[in-house]
């Protein structure tokens, strides 16, 4: 027991850590390497053939059972309409040729379900199995008789060859098409116009508003509680609230912007891409300047006031102690708000999903909403993954040269 | 010093802030008493209702708006007790404790704090899928991804705050360091995990990608989500949307209300030195 | 240390409290208990479906509920926007989750629902009913046929055709329209001509807004898809003219049927539903004011589709609620209640059908509905209709050139 407590305490730190490191592990680190395993691979849920990763060749055999049972089902009814008792003979003997080349095939997976894996001389014989039943149908065909079902039993029967799944790795062809994608290119501008214009108008309108709110004397509580109501609400909700407010036929302040002559009718707001964007900026701008003006006030509190009586006493003016005390202090401040908001701004998808859903024409689709969609609605896990590592690349870049450049400090030691 | 005008200025540019801020809010609520009749046309731009009404919000609590709260409620809870758990003792080991690989730990903490959120959605949807964990609570532990490592951030801060005099005379009394940090670190560092509890619960209370994406169930819809389903591109019921607007941001209120400073102290450690 | 064991005091309690809540059924708070006098619980058949403004899918529901001893159906409302139904739907498949039973798709999804292995194959079912496929409304059927096997029935079909004020437009006018012998260029001149007139306020109203409406409109224009270049151009100029709504670019079904049905606009095109809704009395525009025709290159084919997702948690009870519902029994509540199209063919001659629906008899119509077309057929059909609203969108709100939007277009197509 002693012994134990003694290891502990030497060991205390790795303890504590592991919790918190299996989360993460778990939750960020291996679906980052997911996504970075789904990008080498055609990945793609609504084909039966693509909907998983497959290295190597696999057979499908729920789709297997199903296509011999419809088969069969399909000949019977065949054996009721057709005129010749020969015929009706010829039937049954396709039928039997064909339960035997099914039975063999069964004979192969004993006992397995769903979708397994197969070598090169079972994808052989699969292919020739499926080859003899396609050539027994047609022969059974070539007969003069009333049919009725050829057509549709011929493409049933086209789904055992279906039901052979050709391995779906593709390297690193996914990136290449992303690169080659005008969309891509087209969301990544988008975002980054947002972020630039977004992050710069917080930072200049944050500092103001921290200034005026450092000096104000009366009502901070109120200011600061007020302050912190827009970050505080789901960006979703912000985002219907002003959906609501910029609405062609009832929006408030797309009436107001009409009247102003910013635009030129309410209905134009939403509906040209320069002003959908910028209301879209607006609306960011709105939720996180008050944020950013707390994080800056927070920061202009501990500056001493005998740095500012001295420099008074050296006959500084104002412009001079913001440009040589205020700036210089705040600097670590700005630095690490600027980080963050440009990091949020640019993967922002809630605000734009909600507000315009990527419209009018695609024109405010930001890269998170493109990758969405490609891997939720048309479910191209794959290709969706390579998207959403190019644009995690270009956090990375950001972050980096924040860090190298700008000399951010996130933790003091 | 300052002279009379740039008061008069300082109070006006204050007043119009807080007007900008508050003026969405307040139009909402107002239209989410106007009927259906008066939010369109003419009657879209008038201040008061002719003929206020409750019935958006009775229309709404027939409906899942209050389930989807639930659902909030319930996610926010469990995620703000593990993750505060799991990040304090990890904040402590990292603040206080030495051991190789401490630097490495924090910078993959801080790393993996700026991943896109979309970049785990996709394998986190696959493995949900797999294990049958789409639709249900289980939605809590992929939202340690937004919350922990801000979660360890402000309490690693806080912890570095603790005066280390106290620990070291537990520690020549002759108190294990897990006793020293039960005992003497965590009752002094409550305020901070309570910062960082609040802000958890804020970030994972709003949070939409994952719940969208993981829980498309409408029973486990979060109220984000929920909120952004009432509106069908067939007709936009603007009356019930901003009456939602007005009850999902209530809860939102409170806690900004009661827990200002304490939301302050978390969102402004490590934007600042002292 | 008291502190620290009070704190884990309440965090247990929290996560047991948590713990019952979570335990709780699956079902959304504030569902009455079954009623004590109710013999046997019947098992739930979840029926993913559109809102619909009409009273039928309640009826449908209630009659098969007093009807069926076994099942109850509940009929999970999703969102209107077809987009945002589709993802809903392809999520909840794809995850191979059962909280769907029947699904009710439009026309175009099936494809792709059945390529994926989605759905349940329904060829033995029909024919357990003592169906044939030729039964059912044959443009809807073949839509869910792939591969040689079908996997969906009508819930109901569909078409685009117009409508125009009889009160206003004049009688020649009117019986070129009803000859379907106009062109789009007419249908301008009239718009401008006729807009304003009668209280109105607009010419002609269209779905224009950036969904799947606005692929069928393109369909429409185009031709299918024959003569993109003056199809989009055309319809250019209706968006830039006054006879249209200026916010005719956000303008789906509800925008359409709001200003037509509330006298605001002389010309619609929409689909027959809005013919029920006129005929309910609750709108400006009476039934009677209304006539019908086809529209010039012929109506986009529309509708719904009942299919059964393959891992219904409940089979059998999708299975007759399915039979239900695409049968006699629920197309007649569908047709007489709703004015739909019934898919099941021998409505059609059924007295009551035609009684409830003017628009089985009208002449115009019946042209229009010989007249129409239907959208591209192919597996990724989300992934085309999407570039090609983005890109007529984006041509017609001004933000991209004609030029690039029929090359994006046509090569989609290929």
């Amino acid at each position: 027991m002693r012994k134990m407590n003694a290891w502990l305490d030497h060991h205390l730190g790795y303890v504590l850590v592991i919790p918190a490191l299996i989360f993460i592990i778990l939750f960020s680190l291996w679906p980052v390497a997911q996504s970075t395993r789904f990008s080498f691979f055609d990945f793609q849920l609504n084909d039966q053939q693509k909907s998983g990763l497959y290295f190597t060749e696999q057979y499908n055999l729920k789709l297997m059972h199903e296509t011999f049972d419809y088969i069969d089902y399909y000949l019977e009814i065949e054996k009721d309409t057709v005129k010749q008792s020969s015929t009706q003979e010829r039937i049954q003997d396709t039928q039997q040729e064909i339960l035997e080349i099914y039975e063999s095939i069964q004979a192969m997976f004993p006992g397995q379900t769903g979708i397994v894996s197969i070598n090169d001389q079972e994808h052989e014989f699969l292919v020739k199995a499926s080859d003899q039943v396609l050539a027994g149908l047609e022969a059974l065909y070539r007969i003069e008789d009333d049919f009725n079902l050829q057509e549709d039993i011929m493409m049933v029967a086209s789904e055992l060859e279906t039901s052979i799944i050709q391995p779906n790795y593709v390297g690193l062809k996914n990136f290449q098409s992303v690169l080659r994608d005008p969309r891509v290119w087209q969301t990544i501008r988008v975002t980054l116009f947002f972020t630039s214009i977004s992050v710069g108008m917080e930072l200049v309108f944050g500092l103001i508003l921290a200034l005026i709110m450092n000096k104000a004397m009366i009502g901070r509580g109120l200011i600061r509680t007020f302050s912190l109501i827009p970050w505080a609400i789901p960006t979703s909700v912000a985002a219907l609230m002003w959906a609501y407010l910029y609405n062609g036929s009832s929006g408030i302040v797309a009436l107001i912007l009409a009247r102003v002559g910013i635009v030129e009718q309410a209905t134009d707001l939403m509906l040209t891409s320069s002003s959908a964007l910028w209301s879209i900026i607006f609306a960011d701008v709105w939720k996180t300047t008050p944020y950013f003006a707390l994080l800056l006030l927070a920061g202009l509190q501990v500056i001493p006031d005998s740095l500012y009586e001295s420099a008074m006493l050296d006959g500084a003016n104002k412009w001079k102690q913001f440009l040589h005390i205020t700036l210089p202090l705040l600097k670590p401040s700005i630095l690490v708000a600027l980080l963050f908001r440009t990091l949020d701004a640019f993967r922002i998808f809630d605000l734009i999903w909600v507000l315009t859903g990527g419209g009018p024409g695609g024109t405010t689709e930001s890269i998170s909403i493109y990758g969405y969609k490609v891997m939720f609605a048309q479910t191209r896990f794959g290709y969706g993954a390579a998207i959403i590592l190019v644009m995690a690349l270009c956090v990375g870049v950001i972050s980096y040269l924040y860090i190298k450049f700008l000399d951010i400090q996130l933790i003091s030691d | 010093m300052i002279n009379k005008k740039a008061e008069r200025l300082f109070g006006a540019a204050i007043v119009l802030y807080l007007l900008i801020i508050i003026f969405p809010f307040i139009w909402v609520f107002l239209t989410s008493l106007k009927p259906e009749s008066e939010i369109w046309g003419a009657g879209a731009f008038k201040i008061l209702a002719d003929q206020p009404t409750f019935e958006h919000y009775e229309a709404l609590f027939r409906g899942n708006i209050l389930n989807a709260l639930k659902n909030s409620l319930i996610i926010s809870t469990i995620t703000t007790t593990y993750v505060t758990m799991v990040a304090a003792i990890a904040a402590y080991a990292i603040a206080r404790l030495k051991f190789v690989g401490k630097r490495l730990i924090l910078a993959i903490v801080l790393a993996t704090s700026m991943f896109p959120q979309i970049t785990v959605v996709g394998p986190i949807y696959q493995l949900f899928v797999k294990l049958n964990w789409t639709n249900s609570y289980f939605i809590s532990l992929p939202y340690s991804m937004i919350a922990l490592p801000v979660a360890i951030y402000i309490l690693v801060i806080h912890f570095n705050k603790v005066p280390k005099e106290m620990e070291e005379s537990a520690k020549i009394d002759g108190a294990s360091k897990m006793k020293t940090f039960t005992d003497i670190i965590l009752p002094l560092a409550l305020p901070g995990i309570f910062t960082a509890a609040i802000i958890t619960f804020i970030s994972v209370w709003n949070e939409f990608l994952l719940a969208l994406t993981l829980n498309p169930d409408s029973s486990y819809h979060t109220a984000t989500v929920a909120i952004t389903f009432l509106r069908g591109q067939f007709q936009i019921f603007w009356g019930q949307v901003t009456a939602a607007t007005v009850v999902v941001t209530i809860p939102t209120l409170i806690i900004v209300i009661l827990f200002q400073r304490q939301i302050i102290s978390g969102l402004t450690s490590g934007a600042v030195k002292e | 240390m008291k502190r620290i064991l009070s704190i884990c005091l309440i965090m247990v309690l929290i996560l047991s409290l948590i713990a019952l809540a979570g335990c709780t059924p699956k079902a959304p708070a504030g569902e009455p208990a079954p009623a004590a006098n109710e013999p046997v619980a019947k098992t739930k058949v979840k029926f993913a479906v559109q809102a619909d403004s009409t009273k039928a899918l309640e009826s449908i529901v209630k009659a098969f509920n007093e009807k069926s001893e076994l099942y109850e159906v509940e009929a999970i409302i999703l969102t209107n926007d077809s987009g945002n139904m589709h993802d809903q739907i392809v999520n909840s498949l794809s995850s191979k989750s059962g909280e769907y039973d029947v699904i009710s798709m439009d026309v175009v999804w099936a494809g792709e629902f059945a390529a994926a292995g989605y759905l349940e194959p329904l060829d033995t079912f029909i024919k357990d009913a003592g169906w044939k496929p030729t039964d059912f409304n044959a443009g809807s059927v073949s839509s869910g046929k792939y591969k040689g096997k079908h996997y969906a029935l009508p819930y109901f079909s569909d078409l685009g055709f117009l409508y125009y004020r009889k009160d206003i437009v004049s009688e020649e006018d009117a019986k070129k329209l009803a000859s379907g012998e106009y062109t789009y260029d007419d249908l301008f001149a009239m718009a401008e001509k006729y807009s304003g007139q009668g209280g109105t306020k607009y010419g002609y109203v269209y779905q224009s807004s950036q969904y799947e409406g606005l692929t069928c409109n393109v369909n429409e224009f185009t031709a299918n898809w024959t003569d993109l270049e003056n199809g989009l151009k055309m319809m250019k100029k209706f968006t830039d003219s006054k006879a249209t709504p200026d916010n005719i670019l956000v303008y789906t079904e509800g925008e359409t049927h709001n200003a037509f049905l509330n006298g605001e606009s002389v010309f619609a095109r929409n689909w027959p539903y809005m013919n029920g809704m006129a005929a309910s009395g609750d709108y400006t525009v009476k039934v009677d004011q209304i006539g019908y025709a086809a529209l010039p290159n012929g109506g986009t084919v529309g509708g719904w589709i009942l299919g059964v997702n393959v891992n219904a948690q409940n089979m059998e009870g999708a299975k007759e609620f399915l039979a239900f519902i695409a049968g006699p029994e629920g197309q007649t509540i569908n047709a007489t209640v709703g004015s739909y199209l019934p898919g099941f063919n021998a409505l059609m001659n059924e007295p009551k059908v035609l009684q409830a629906n003017a628009l089985l008899t009208d002449e115009a119509f019946q042209k229009a509905l010989q007249s129409t077309i239907a959208r591209p057929v192919v597996a990724n059909y989300s992934e085309v209709s999407d570039v090609i609203q983005l890109r007529a969108h984006e041509y017609l709100s001004g933000n991209g050139k004609l030029e690039d939007a029929v090359k994006n277009i046509g090569e989609k197509l290929q």
